[in-house]
């Protein structure tokens, strides 16, 4: 896919170099062009157009909303990325339909977010071909016979190589009938990648912890931070490393299940 | 057992019933006038003291005009006689009209007026009755400003010891770890924004329990391998409404008087976990532990001595009862030598208790 054209706006000198910087340092990004306020921005537009712009919100003269409203006028409008030091304006600024809003000082796996999304809305949904529920059973081979592994039985998922390792929750191993090999195997193999498997289990709660994992919210039984091991999700069929940089999408994910859970209730 | 007549009963039971009749109307009338004289039940007290009295019709004024009203009454005859009530601070009496001062710890707050078949002992009573419930009002009104008070006090309470400590540590890694004071910054940054927002009395446990994590974070900064912390959060407390900043206080005293101030390893947990209809969240030290005659000193904030630790831990309890009870204060388990465990225990559903 092509690489982002992204436009900077911002009037210190300091934080546009490091938002600058840091944006040039992502795989998704190409050109990141810099302006010192509202006005060369607008002079910028005529340069050619942008995939995506970064704005500042408080700048003398002409500011970051202002040339946001620029932008959405514009065919073709680039995806709007609004950072500022205040959470005062997230409410307009999503009104001017922002695709992201990011707080100074930003942390480095937030910006990645940020173009990530920004990646997400210009290439649409994801069409993977198949509907969410189409891997709702998946299908392994052990030993020769083939055996069938509910979805919702998977803990969580392990990227193994080309495949991916799949780990049962303790409660609903399959039956000793039909899971041949040595007895208290919990984890297959499936040939399937683990980018795959998210875009397809996203609707049923497998959310992104980590590079290589990818875990189903349901069998979280708790989040733990110790100051050796950093963040881990602990499921019935282990512990799943949380990065960083899935951390808070993990935990915003954690908090909408509980909630729709808590309304479930009777 | 008392013999009485048939007759006896009868007018017993008949003053029983006149009496509960006055009780209920006193007491509707100080509820109707919970929000003072410009509140919106007003007139529904006016109506209820002419009831109380027998009189023809009621009225309640401030110091200029008449507020509330029910039954009959002159204007102009009403506004003469307020005025001179007002200004003699006395009863007056100007048949059929009556009026009387209300004083309000000491000072002139309005009047009322009484038209009707009524005695000047009674308007005078009346009006004390009215002078009651406003002050009764008011100080109802004085309690919640000081509940919301002990809450920004409470938020103001960023301690500068721990700013400093804070910025002297991320200062310290700039050029040895420059990565690791950038992400020190970041978190410097997410623990001011969190303890200056602004919206609402309550926050979720994730986002306490959050705001937690960075506050230990930051003080890892400072004492690297010597503080050994874990976090552990149950997903289904994660939503659960709780007053804000109320976990922090508790933590904050857990370094400062389970860990600063002796030296070694020192282990702090978090643990937030539900227990049937309840949110259990518990901070658990093991460090010097006090007297636990001593952290019912604290929780009472007669400690004295103590620093402001123990003004946070009082304040977190003295929340936590106001929002959900007398049950639901702040729990110490300790003794010398054996740590501290704070606990907060709250219900995960509280009728009004909402995040945001």
């Amino acid at each position: 896919m092509k690489r982002l054209r992204v436009l900077v706006v911002e009037d210190e000198p300091s934080t546009r170099a490091e938002l600058a910087g840091q944006l040039a340092e992502q795989a998704a990004v190409g050109d990141v062009v810099c302006a010192d306020g509202g006005s060369e921005a607008v002079r910028l537009l005529g340069s050619g157009s942008f995939d995506a712009a970064f704005l500042d919100i408080a700048m003398p003269g002409i500011d970051g909303m202002d040339v946001a409203r620029v932008l959405t006028r514009l065919t073709d409008a680039p995806a709007i990325v609004f950072v500022t030091a205040y959470d005062n304006h997230a409410v307009e600024a999503f009104g001017l339909g922002a695709v992201d809003y990011l707080l100074k000082p930003f942390r480095p796996e937030r910006l990645a977010e940020a173009v990530a999304r920004i990646d997400h809305h210009r290439s649409g949904p994801a069409s993977t071909g198949e509907k969410a529920d189409d891997l709702a059973v998946v299908q392994v081979e052990l030993a020769g016979r083939t055996v069938f592994i509910r979805r919702d039985d998977i803990a969580y998922a392990e990227a193994h190589g080309d495949y991916v390792r799949l780990h049962i929750g303790p409660e609903s191993r399959p039956p000793a009938a039909h899971r041949p090999g040595p007895a208290g195997r919990e984890s297959v193999l499936l040939r399937q990648s683990l980018t795959y498997l998210e875009q397809v289990w996203d609707a049923a709660g497998f959310v992104r912890a980590h590079r290589s994992y990818l875990v189903n919210l349901a069998a979280i039984t708790e989040l733990r931070v110790t100051s050796t091991a950093g963040l881990v999700a602990l499921t019935g069929a282990g512990e799943v490393p949380v990065s960083r940089r899935h951390s808070r999408l993990l935990r915003e994910r954690l908090l909408q299940a509980a909630r729709s859970n808590d309304r479930s209730r009777p | 057992m008392i013999a009485r007549s048939p007759h006896q009963q009868l007018r017993r039971r008949g003053s029983n019933a006149a009496t509960l009749a006055a009780l209920r109307l006193t007491r509707q009338i100080g509820e109707a006038l919970a929000d003072g004289l410009h509140g919106k039940h007003a007139d529904d007290a006016a109506r209820r003291l002419a009831r109380l009295l027998g009189a023809d019709a009621v009225a309640l004024a401030d110091g200029d005009r008449i507020l509330a009203a029910w039954g009959r009454l002159d204007p102009a005859a009403t506004a003469q006689i307020l005025a001179e009530a007002l200004d003699e601070l006395d009863t007056v009496t100007d048949p059929p009209l009556r009026a009387a001062p209300l004083i309000v710890s000491d000072d002139l707050a309005g009047g009322l007026i009484v038209a009707g078949d009524v005695t000047d002992a009674e308007v005078a009573e009346a009006a004390l009755l009215v002078a009651t419930a406003l002050d009764h009002a008011d100080l109802a009104r004085a309690r919640e400003r000081i509940a919301a008070a002990d809450l920004r006090t409470l938020r103001a309470q960023i301690s500068p010891h721990f700013m400093h400590n804070a910025l002297a540590a991320i200062s310290a890694h700039t050029r040895t770890d420059p990565e690791r004071a950038r992400e020190l910054l970041s978190d410097f940054s997410d623990y001011l924004r969190y303890s200056f927002a602004a919206t609402g009395d309550y926050a979720t446990v994730a986002d306490e329990l959050q705001a937690v994590q960075t506050y230990l974070e930051l003080q890892r900064a400072r004492f690297d391998d010597r503080l050994d912390m874990t976090v552990q959060i149950a997903p289904e407390v994660l939503p659960v409404a709780i007053p804000f900043l109320v976990v922090q206080p508790i933590v904050e005293n857990a370094i400062r008087h389970g860990f600063e101030s002796r030296p070694g390893v020192g282990h702090i947990a978090v643990r937030g976990f539900s227990e049937g209809p309840l949110c259990v969240i518990e901070v658990e030290d093991d460090g010097d532990g006090m007297d636990p005659e001593h952290a019912k000193a604290v929780l009472t904030g007669t400690s004295g001595t103590n620093g402001t630790g123990g003004i946070g831990l009082a304040n977190v309890d003295r929340r936590l009862r106001a929002v959900y009870g007398p049950e639901y204060g702040l729990l110490l388990d300790t003794a010398p030598g054996a740590g501290t465990k704070a606990t907060v225990r709250i219900p995960r559903y509280a009728r009004g208790v909402i995040a945001q």
